[in-house]
């Protein structure tokens, strides 16, 4: 039989490392309590989304400091009613503003959308018109990940505006125009493609109704 | 007819800079004590409240240094120290056991998750025991798994949330790519369990290709003694046995050492303004000794002297009190985050727990304190003779 020959001191101190431990691999996984979608590198992403900047500033916005309620339903109903999960509305959305000397030159926004096997993280790079200039996906779970984070497939998604994804249903995934030329990059993960289309038409809709829209 | 107050309150405003700090000074001490004493109940109801979440008192886990154990499981659960998972049966029928749960933590290389890649915690544990352990447990949707063996999981709230997940949802266990279901997503506890996901343990074990579990969950039964039961536990090869009323103790023990440290420097900071209080009074009482004669030619007794000074006094230490203690209530969020960043370990929620009986404690406390101190200042005015003092100046 093997016994515990330490002293009680050594024995305590053990224990509160082994609680210490025990709480720390507890908070290991996942517990972020707000769903921000943020970049996970700030500093050299947001040059290579944007590279003629010269700075930028990160910025906050959430529907309770404009809009509250109704606007948050207003923009479900332009995403075709489809209730976002999780979508609180003291969530403070990230938005990178971009600066050339000291003129704004355009926005970094990501949004949290539901994927196939978990959160997909979409952020777009946005000119002062509400054009695409660039497209990223930091977060996409399973093994056809690398399908959509491929250059080849984020190409497709330069140059178009709000109004190319308004001729576009999300909800029902027909429609007409450049967005429904949009190719899968795998069949086998229509969840996430879809999913990929929504977080960019909710990421276009968010920004039209709390920047663009508002300029004079 | 002007009231006692009314002067005091009109003697103090005489000389309002020195007036002013001499309230800001009483205001910071009662700020620091009413933060010390409501962290002193709020850290360890919190410490409480975090243990008994736990569901359970004792762990057995495999011998080892746990620093050594918590880096390999962050890195990606290579070369953990598992148990015999017969070891179960070899202490559920102990007299002082109530109840037993395996479990088994892993942890995956998620290369997805966050900056460059994270791990992905997975806890396997069975339907049958673990929630016996935690029955707070409430369930926002679906419950716990189908069977054993199931390819399901139960996701703590805010890992359904960073997922968006839902019931009926797939989740992928990372490196190893394989599929599961969600059949639960539980309401937010509060705990890290509401970071959690939960995996039946068979499946777990098979998913990780092992059949040894990490730790065992005990919970001993009421008025058990288990001391007893950890001594004998100790005789089982190759385990360490945590028990976390006695961690607790522990923890208690040091940050009581720590607070006996801090308490001391906030009676330091009491005395000090106390001393303030002193001079301010006493500074005042001998710039007005003529007007305090002329009180006591006119029939004023040492009594109402005494107690026009002492008025001075209250009024100060209940202003600074007051002030002080408002104070800790607006600034005790950022008191908790200041607490949390010393502190090597600190458990959830409100570590600095102010409520209106405590803050009425400490007022009592300040207003006492400094009361003694206006002894001295009012006796020496109740003591001013009429005429030497109208001679004098």
């Amino acid at each position: 039989m093997a016994t515990d020959n330490s002293s009680p001191i050594s024995r305590l101190l053990k224990n509160i490392a082994v609680l210490s431990l025990t709480l720390s691999l507890f908070m290991a996984v996942p517990a972020r309590a707000a769903m921000n979608c943020e970049l996970n590198y700030p500093a050299s992403d947001v040059a290579r989304l944007f590279p003629e900047l010269t700075s930028y500033k990160t910025s906050y916005f959430s529907f309770t400091q404009r809009g509250g309620e109704p606007l948050l339903r207003k923009i479900e109903a332009r995403l075709g009613n489809a209730p976002a999960l999780y979508a609180p509305l003291d969530v403070p959305y990230t938005l990178y503003e971009i600066y050339k000397g000291d003129k704004k030159v355009g926005y970094i926004h990501g949004v949290n959308q539901k994927g196939q096997f978990g959160v997909l993280e979409v952020f777009v790079s946005l000119d002062m018109n509400g054009r695409i200039k660039a497209f990223y996906i930091q977060r996409i779970a399973g093994q056809w990940g690398k399908k959509f984070t491929s250059r080849q497939f984020g190409k497709q998604f330069i140059g178009l505006t709000l109004k190319d994804f308004e001729r576009y249903d999300t909800v029902s995934c027909k429609g007409a125009g450049k967005v429904a030329t949009i190719g899968n990059p795998a069949s086998e993960a229509a969840t996430d493609f879809f999913g990929v289309l929504r977080a960019v038409k909710k990421n276009l809709v968010l920004m039209d109704e709390f920047f663009y829209s508002t300029k004079g | 007819m002007i009231s006692r107050f009314q002067i005091a309150y009109k003697n103090l405003l005489r000389k309002k800079a020195r007036t002013l700090l001499t309230l800001v000074g009483i205001m910071l001490s009662a700020w620091v004590l009413v933060s010390l004493l409501g962290f002193n109940r709020g850290y360890e109801s919190a410490l409480n409240r975090d243990i008994d979440n736990m569901g359970y008192q004792l762990m057995v886990m495999a011998k080892g240094c746990p620093y050594e154990a918590a880096t390999m499981m962050l890195q990606g659960g290579t070369g953990l120290r598992y148990i015999e998972q017969s070891m179960v049966d070899s202490i559920v029928n102990r007299p002082e056991v109530d109840k037993v749960t395996p479990i088994l933590m892993q942890a995956f290389f998620d290369p997805d998750k966050g900056d460059g890649g994270g791990i992905a915690g997975y806890f396997g544990v069975e339907a049958a025991t673990f929630p016996a352990m935690k029955p707070f447990f409430r369930f926002r949707q679906g419950g716990w798994f189908h069977d054993e063996q199931a390819l399901e999981a139960v996701m703590g709230f805010e890992a359904a949330e960073l997922e968006q997940r839902e019931v009926g949802d797939p989740i992928l266990v990372p490196e190893k790519n394989v599929q599961l279901k969600v059949v639960g997503i539980l309401e937010r506890t509060g705990t890290q369990d509401d970071g959690t996901i939960f995996v039946p343990l068979k499946t777990l074990q098979k998913i990780s290709a092992i059949d040894k579990i990490t730790t065992i969950g005990i919970k001993v039964k009421k008025d058990a003694d288990t001391t007893k039961l950890e001594t004998s536990l100790y005789q089982l090869p190759d385990v360490q046995v945590v028990s976390f009323t006695q961690v607790k103790q522990t923890i208690m023990k040091l940050v009581a050492t720590a607070r006996v440290m801090v308490l001391s420097i906030a009676i330091i900071a009491l005395l000090i303004a106390m001393v303030g209080v002193v001079n301010t009074i006493l500074m005042s009482v001998l710039e007005r000794l003529q007007e305090i004669g002329i009180l006591k030619t006119m029939g004023a007794m040492p009594s109402d002297i005494f107690f026009l000074v002492w008025t001075e006094t209250l009024i100060l230490c209940s202003c600074g009190g007051v002030a002080g203690i408002g104070l800790a209530f607006v600034f005790a969020r950022l008191s908790d985050i200041l607490v949390r960043r010393v502190l090597p370990y600190a458990p959830g929620g409100e570590l600095v727990a102010i409520d209106l009986k405590l803050a009425l404690l400490t007022l009592a406390v300040i207003v006492v304190v400094g009361l003694l101190s206006g002894i001295y200042p009012a006796w020496k005015a109740g003591r001013v003779r009429p005429l030497e003092s109208i001679r004098g100046e």
